[in-house]
């Protein structure tokens, strides 16, 4: 946020401001979560799911939300106090707008048990708290009008360069690999298609999620698209960044297949099926999230 | 390190160590599994689905009784919508029927389930079988 401004600012400007935000991050978290809000599967989760998975996800989540809420908002010289309280509002964003959306779609019901409504809620919060916190990122950013405008200029508040450490590279693309994955994750689909899959068919998929990760990050010239400077080879970013992100996106594959239990009783090689069908989806997001975060 | 300058990331030119161990732990990972579904892919017979199923519990329930059972798929096919009936035998007649169908019983995995009888088997003999299913 722009110093002169904000001395200049009274109290009004300084909630019309917060209340944006508050709007801008329930905008994300609407946008985000209404694919997983409207999905049966998801519903059904709700009140099947082993509690300690759910609890276990709900509790990864706090570190995940500070984490990406410092980083939206390092940029945008924010502190570890401000990251700690745009986590938590996101988090209460995506608990209130998932339980006004459900109760809207007639999924929840004053007569449910109190257990199946909490279910439901909480594991829609997950992916709508990380919806609000891109929402706000995305949809404007946590500053104002004005700021945006500055920001074109190039004379805002937004450093002209960041650096962003490797740990945190791996760290975006472990979002971007979640989110998608929690989005299709929870669908018979993915069991199903690892079910159809031939070793023949998961070794091309997995071959292409590769290709199709680096394509992302380095060929299509997207806009945020990752530069590999003058006579560096290519394999060189390929081994750096390219495989670790993959697995990355094996790993999150894996805890969201397990957390959804779909790897209970399951044989070692079919438990690798559905991690590299869901690695499918969980490698384009985790490419995404380099270009965009 | 990744600079980011006016939406244009450059990846550093000189890597710390602990990019590049990353980078060769991670290849190694990916061979292993593209070797591993490579070698499945080579070894690949089409198994068609075997079960053998395996009663694990009997319980007296309200109106009823449960026998639960794990079914096993020993092939390397996974077996969808497949039905399993339970009898109560009575010395080669048949006494009570039940039948339940699993969505799935992926490839050397089991799964689990039960069948409920409105009556206690008692000494009599319960027989669990699979008696069809569907390729997915």
């Amino acid at each position: 946020m722009n110093g002169v401004m904000t001395e200049r600012d009274d109290d009004a400007g300084e909630s019309r401001r917060f209340l944006i935000g508050l709007g801008r991050g329930a905008a994300g978290a609407m946008l985000f979560g209404i694919p997983m809000l409207m999905t049966m599967e998801l519903w059904q989760l709700g009140f099947y799911i082993e509690r300690w998975r759910l609890f276990l996800l709900l509790i990864v989540n706090i570190p995940l939300l500070i984490l990406l809420a410092h980083r939206i908002g390092f940029e945008r010289t924010s502190t570890a106090a401000e990251a700690f309280r745009d986590a938590t509002i996101a988090y209460g964003l995506g608990i209130v707008i998932s339980s006004a959306i459900l109760v809207m779609l007639g999924d929840i019901k004053p007569h449910m048990p109190f257990s199946e409504m909490l279910g439901k809620i909480a594991i829609q919060a997950v992916p709508a708290s990380i919806g609000a916190l891109l929402g706000r990122s995305q949809l404007g950013g946590q500053a104002g009008q004005d700021d945006d405008e500055d920001r074109k200029e190039g004379g805002g508040a937004v450093p002209d360069e960041i650096s962003t450490s490797y740990g945190r590279e791996l760290f975006l693309m472990a979002v971007g690999a979640l989110f998608l994955n929690l989005n299709v994750a929870p669908t018979e689909e993915i069991i199903l298609i690892a079910y159809k899959m031939t070793p023949w068919h998961a070794l091309v998929t997995m071959v292409a999620s590769i290709a199709i990760m680096h394509g992302f990050v380095y060929a299509v010239a997207f806009k945020g698209t990752h530069d590999i400077p003058e006579g560096t080879p290519w394999w060189h970013v390929f081994f750096r960044f390219t495989l670790p992100g993959y697995m990355v996106a094996m790993l999150i594959s894996l805890y969201v297949l397990w957390t959804f239990g779909r790897l209970d009783d399951t044989a070692p090689a079919e438990m690798l099926m559905s991690a590299i069908v869901l690695a499918f989806p969980g490698a384009i997001g985790a490419a995404a999230a380099r270009l965009i975060l | 390190m990744t600079t980011t300058a006016k939406n244009r990331h450059t990846e550093a030119r000189e890597p710390r160590l602990i990019e590049w161990a990353t980078g060769v732990v991670s290849a190694i990972l990916v061979v292993a599994m593209i070797g591993w579904v490579g070698y499945e892919a080579w070894m690949d017979e089409d198994m068609p689905p075997e079960f053998s199923i395996a009663i694990t519990a009997r319980t007296q329930v309200e109106g009823g009784y449960r026998v639960e059972f794990d079914i096993a798929n020993k092939a390397t096919v996974t077996a969808a919508a497949v039905t399993v009936r339970g009898e109560i035998l009575d010395g080669g007649n048949m006494v009570e029927d039940a039948d339940v169908t699993f969505d799935y019983v992926p490839a050397e995995s089991k799964s689990s389930g039960a069948i409920l009888f409105s009556q206690d088997p008692g000494a009599r003999e319960v027989r669990i079988r699979a008696v069809g299913y569907t390729d997915p």
